[in-house]
């Protein structure tokens, strides 16, 4: 059982990309309403790119920039980071796409209620 | 300059339409210039997949490898072309040629003026970038990548009609598909830090040596996977999204997106279980069982819903649900026959499936009904649009001559060889439901006596595309040859223990 915890503490930012990626899950799957939906996808991309940034970092290494006078070796992998960047970018667009569907829905239906939304079914006009 | 241009031909293939896709928002105003631009990148796309498909024939040895900016492998991005990336290449270009060419004579009325119908093509042009490049990318992240644009753009088509019913579908569908791609993008996170690579072959050689080492991290890379991209291909029990977004997208959009766009993530799906997992972890994670399983009730349950849908589009939709349970069902089987086969039934849906939509489509304009019951006597006059229609209902339900019969034949073969006997009877019940929810509407359409109305075949255009289209499924089922030997290779490919 110690040895399960010491390993969590060593690994922290992978337990709290979990806890995150959980409380973004469960958000977008159990709440109706339109914002809380899009609010939970941003956590759940968050606990990835917390993932893949802290699978890059080394405790003690230093930024990679290489020049001849710099007697450090030890590298943090900057790659994850940068691959996070893209996913940034990703993550905005859908928000900003997101958002303006849920403008376009609450001009025809009145709410931001998905169930709501869906229990008015097909009437609404253009 | 030839030369340089053939040398470089992977990436123009991926290139062209995104960067024609940019330009086209600032030509908008001249709508006959946007369309002949659109049509024009289509058959330059086609040409040049034709010729690398030709290479890919006669070079029989090793598939070409494109370093892009020059660099190699582990610190580069590669693109791969191989077998499967020409044939889902050559699947595409089939496919979306004819959907443009319908787009041209059928959006004023669906989509609206000159300025929207710019963006439509624009969405258009990045969802045909993005597959392309999903058919030949060798690197992981770029998968990830690829399958957003590919997400982005397919929202964008599903909310090009503007209605409040596809604000509400898009919404579903791009929260649904973002959850999907979250996953997928934790998946590839896993396997990126076990193996430290995220080119495919490099990953997949560290997997084989390091997999025992981490058995969690490579079952959670699998399901994250396995869910992902299931969500985004729409496996059965994760395809609520599909119904309402194809079903109320323009009928251009929902042709390419039930017919193309589901096949991208399906082809990204394939490339990472046999690319990077491999055959050998497949078969001690049991993943390939999982797969026949979730084919078997996919390819069923699809098959009853569509059975009691009302609406023509609906139906259409809720059977594409049962058709993907079949090539997931192939990927399972483990054997090139039923690999073969799956890839076959794969293209050969993805040109029936568009067909399908697009006669829907015009029947429905003609007609200004949604429902199955309205069309009767359609056939007599429509008869165009209404044997394009029948053509590729016969084709789904998989009768000889046809092209679907070919990747079932095959899928049944692998079936067989793998000596289990429920997935061969899961494949002729899904065939005879296949005819049960289809041949009603066409013996509405052909033996029931028309309204007195004025109902015509519609424009040239539209009518080219759906006479290419069933062509294309007829000459499928006689002479599969080089497709089916694409196919076959491919799978052969993909099966190499490694």
């Amino acid at each position: 059982m110690s040895e399960v915890i010491k390993k969590l503490i060593i690994n922290y930012p992978y337990f709290a990309a979990f806890i995150l990626f959980a409380i973004g899950a469960l958000t977008v799957l159990t709440r109706s309403n339109l914002f809380k939906k899009l609010i939970g996808i941003n956590i759940m991309e968050s606990a990835v790119f917390l993932m893949f940034v802290a699978a890059g970092n080394i405790r003690g290494g230093y930024v990679p920039i290489l020049n001849g006078n710099n007697p450090q070796t030890l590298f943090i992998n900057p790659l994850p980071s940068a691959l996070m960047l893209t996913g940034i970018v990703v993550s905005v667009s859908v928000t900003a796409f997101a958002l303006a569907l849920i403008l376009r829905l609450y001009r025809s239906y009145g709410t931001t209620d998905l169930r709501r939304i869906y229990k008015m079914g097909n009437e609404v006009s253009e | 300059m030839i030369s340089a241009i053939s040398t470089n031909l992977p990436v123009f293939i991926i290139i062209a339409p995104l960067f024609v896709a940019f330009v086209l928002p600032t030509l908008a105003k001249r709508k006959r210039l946007v369309e002949n631009l659109v049509l024009s990148v289509e058959v330059l796309m086609l040409l040049g997949i034709c010729y690398l498909a030709s290479i890919v024939l006669f070079r029989k040895d090793i598939p070409i490898i494109y370093q892009m900016g020059g660099w190699p492998a582990p610190w580069g991005i590669e693109l791969k072309v191989g077998s499967l990336g020409t044939f889902f290449l050559l699947t595409i270009a089939i496919v979306s040629l004819p959907v443009a060419l319908f787009a041209r004579g059928n959006l004023t009325h669906e989509v609206g003026g000159k300025e929207r119908i710019a963006r439509f093509y624009v969405l258009y042009l990045l969802l045909v970038g993005a597959l392309a490049g999903m058919a030949l990318t060798n690197d992981l992240f770029n998968v990830y990548v690829l399958v957003e644009v590919a997400t982005l753009s397919c929202c964008g088509l599903v909310s090009a009609r503007n209605h409040p019913r596809a604000a509400k579908a898009t919404f579903t569908y791009l929260i649904l598909a973002t959850l999907g791609s979250c996953l997928v993008m934790g998946g590839i996170g896993f396997i990126y830090i076990i193996t430290g690579h995220l080119n495919m072959e490099f990953a997949s050689r560290e997997l084989s040596i390091i997999w025992q080492n981490n058995p969690r991290v490579v079952w959670m890379a699998f399901s994250f996977m396995l869910v992902g991209f299931g969500v985004k291909s729409a496996l059965f029990p994760l395809h609520v999204w599909l119904p309402d977004a194809h079903s109320v997208a323009p009928s251009p959009a929902s042709a390419i997106l039930s017919g193309l766009a589901v096949k991208g993530y399906i082809i990204c799906l394939l490339k990472v279980l046999y690319n990077v997992f491999g055959q050998t972890l497949m078969q001690a994670y049991s993943v390939h069982k999982i797969l026949v399983l979730v084919g078997m009730v996919a390819i069923i349950a699809g098959s009853i819903s569509a059975l009691t849908q009302k609406e023509l589009k609906r139906r259409l939709a809720f059977s594409t649900v049962a058709q993907v349970g079949y090539i997931f069902l192939g990927f399972g089987l483990l054997n090139t026959r039923g690999l073969a086969g799956a890839l076959f039934y794969l293209a050969s849906h993805a040109v029936i499936k568009s067909t399908l939509f697009l006669s829907a489509a015009a029947m429905q304009t003609a007609t200004g009904k949604k429902e199955i019951k309205d069309l009767s006597g359609i056939g007599r006059k429509m008869p165009i649009t209404a044997a394009a229609f029948t053509v590729s209902s016969l084709g789904l339900t998989g009768i000889p001559l046809f092209s679907g019969f070919v990747g079932k034949w095959n899928l049944l073969q692998g079936s067989m060889e793998s000596g289990s006997i429920l997935p061969i009877s899961v494949i002729i019940a899904g065939s005879v439901l296949c005819g049960a929810y289809l041949f009603p509407v066409i013996r509405i359409a052909y033996f029931e006596t028309a309204p007195e109305k004025d109902w015509k075949d519609p424009n040239l255009p539209q009518k080219l595309a759906l006479i290419l289209l069933s062509a294309v499924i007829v000459v499928l089922g006689v002479v599969p040859g080089p497709f089916l030997e694409l196919a076959n290779r491919a799978a052969a490919e993909l099966l190499v223990l490694r």
